[in-house]
């Protein structure tokens, strides 16, 4: 597949209208006070594609690998040149997660399965390229240009994202997803809206494998245009499965929906660490 | 049908209008139907032309779509490679109307169970919660699972296409191994039952390897090679993989894998394929995209991915 030409026509806050998501689209983009937000929607990547990040990460792909798609937010320069840039995307993403086979979880059933495979066939003990199939990243996004976040107390402004000030741009573009062989699901999509004097970025990674553990890795990026404030969040948050199932409210039977959706597991999960950084543009 | 107090070609014709049949009516079908596949085979056998079908996930609407560029039934022989079920948002009226279809033309229509079609897996992927939405209660989900567990594991065309949801099993190297297996069951997480479902082929490699993820296989080309010389066979043929172009084909043409869900959970943008083997058993693929009705329709449901705008924090 070749790549679709860049948009001619860029939506700019003269004409306020909010301009909404799709489900596939060369790339949109919106500049609010010399920063300029990015996204692009396209297929999964065909097979030529897959075999090229394969041999780029070393590691197999994700089945539904968006290796097209990108968030970014850009500061414009004084010349208009790329000052500063970070961008999200899937290849980024991936390279982090953990490739030794070190980190790597076994599927609940697992130990049930090698004992009987052991007596069965003996012979197959090699393991294709272990390396952490549950695809965990701790993926902060891609930053280019010289200046530098630096560890902060200061807090993304909640209450200023609270108002329900209009949004000028929203878009939620996916990265990565699997099944995990259904045993469970693991995920990385990034939300971005943007409002008139501000806005704000999640990329959230969310995993889910059954009877062992959940886990999500969130990444706020929050811009304040008028200050050319950038503070970035990172927070993990990860429980054991029985620990969740208690949390549960007894006799529901959405509970499934619940498990399959990360914005309300988000509430299951106890916050194991967070950091903040900032940048001033 | 005989003994089946419901008029089979009035269902087929509700269910292509997408309307849902009632809980008895699919009580009733369920019941039939696993008479009628008790006495299949794990290994049946039929002969071209007929039409595969791989993984179609409760995107009725591209099933629909299969129908009018392949020819609907019975005019068409259909083999499906099963994963009817979860993920699209019409998995009942997906299996609903497949099952009809099998009731009402038993030796033109056949279907194999793919790993989805399982009561483990369908209550974390969707078809138990859109069971229970669309009747308000589990019992058409019990219903269908129960039937699940009659579906057959394999079908041979010609003596020489072998067909299976996801692949080969270090347990299996003749399908006499294959008839022998107790499949009348939930599918288990171990042993030649399961690898037929759930494992894929890894090109890199020759024989078998374990799948990182502590349980499953994957098949290398050697493997291959070996199952179709002590089954005279030419061609495997398999689904249970999503590749972007609708198809994909391994091993110097010896291993097909085919993919019939377009743009899978309506976001992932991909092509989607069915296999004709015509009379001669010459293999060709016919790709399509996604069915238009899918966009229209997805407002009044409740949505893959919210398309909304969206004050998150």
């Amino acid at each position: 597949m070749t790549m679709p030409p860049p948009p001619t026509t860029l939506p700019t806050p003269q004409n306020m209208a909010t301009v909404m998501p799709t489900a596939v689209d060369a790339g949109k983009s919106i500049t609010v006070s010399s920063f300029k937000i990015t996204t692009r929607k396209l297929p999964i990547l065909n097979a030529q594609e897959i075999d090229a990040m394969t041999e780029k990460l070393g590691i197999t792909p994700p089945e539904m690998i968006f290796g097209n798609n990108i968030v970014s937010i850009e500061k414009i320069g004084e010349q208009g040149g790329e000052e500063w840039k970070i961008e999200f995307n899937a290849l980024d993403a991936l390279d982090l997660v953990d490739k030794t086979g070190n980190d790597m979880l076994k599927v609940a059933y697992s130990a049930a399965w090698q004992k009987q495979r052991e007596r069965m066939h003996e012979g197959i003990k090699e393991v294709v390229k272990p390396f952490d199939w549950t695809y965990s990243t701790n993926y902060q996004g891609s930053i280019s240009g010289t200046k530098e976040f630096t560890e902060t107390t200061d807090q993304i402004p909640l209450d200023k994202l609270r108002r329900q000030d209009p949004i000028l741009f929203f878009d939620d573009v996916m990265l990565y997803e699997d099944e995990l062989a259904d045993n469970g699901m693991s995920i990385l999509s990034v939300k971005v809206r943007v409002m008139p004097a501000r806005l704000l970025l999640l990329a959230r990674f969310y995993m889910r494998l059954d009877d062992v553990v959940f886990r999500i890795r969130d990444t706020r990026v929050f811009v304040e245009f008028a200050d050319g404030l950038v503070l970035r969040e990172y927070q993990e948050k990860e429980d054991s499965y029985d620990n969740v199932k208690k949390k549960f409210p007894p006799y529901r039977d959405d509970i499934p929906a619940i498990m399959r959706d990360p914005n309300q597991m988000a509430e299951y999960l106890p916050l194991k660490s967070v950091k903040v950084e900032k940048l001033v543009l | 049908m005989p003994g089946l107090p419901v008029d089979l070609d009035a269902c087929i014709e509700r269910l292509y209008k997408r309307e849902l049949l009632a809980e008895p009516v699919i009580e009733a079908i369920c019941a039939k139907t696993k008479e009628l596949l008790m006495r299949e085979s794990n290994v049946v056998h039929i002969l071209s032309p007929v039409t595969v079908v791989g993984d179609i996930h409760g995107q009725f609407y591209d099933l629909l779509e299969i129908f009018r560029i392949g020819g609907f039934c019975p005019d068409t022989n259909y083999l499906f490679l099963g994963d009817y079920v979860d993920r699209g948002l019409f998995s009942v009226e997906t299996i609903s109307l497949l099952v009809c279809l099998k009731l009402r033309y038993p030796n033109r229509v056949h279907l194999i169970r793919g790993n989805h079609e399982s009561r483990g897996v369908t209550q974390s992927y969707g078809f138990y919660t859109e069971c229970a939405r669309k009747y308000g209660s589990a019992n058409v989900w019990h219903h269908f699972t129960d039937m699940f567990d009659f579906l057959t594991l394999s079908v041979v065309i010609n003596n020489d296409i072998f067909c299976v949801h996801g692949g080969l099993s270090p347990s299996i190297h003749s399908i006499d191994q294959i008839k022998i297996i107790d499949r009348f069951r939930e599918i288990p997480h171990e042993g030649p039952m399961a690898d037929l479902v759930w494992s894929d082929p890894d090109a890199e490699r020759d024989e078998f390897a374990l799948s990182p993820r502590g349980a499953g296989y994957t098949f290398g080309a050697q493997v291959v090679k070996k199952f179709l010389e002590i089954n005279n066979f030419s061609h495997i043929l398999r689904a249970h993989q999503l590749c972007q172009e609708g198809y994909q084909v391994l091993y110097d043409d010896r291993l097909s894998t085919v993919w019939s869900a377009p743009n899978y959970c309506y976001r992932c943008g991909n092509l989607a394929s069915v296999l004709e083997v015509d009379d001669a058993g010459s293999r060709f693929f016919n790709v399509f995209d996604q069915a238009p009705e899918n966009a229209e329709n997805r407002v009044d449901q409740q949505p893959v991915e919210k398309a909304q705008v969206e004050y998150f924090l």
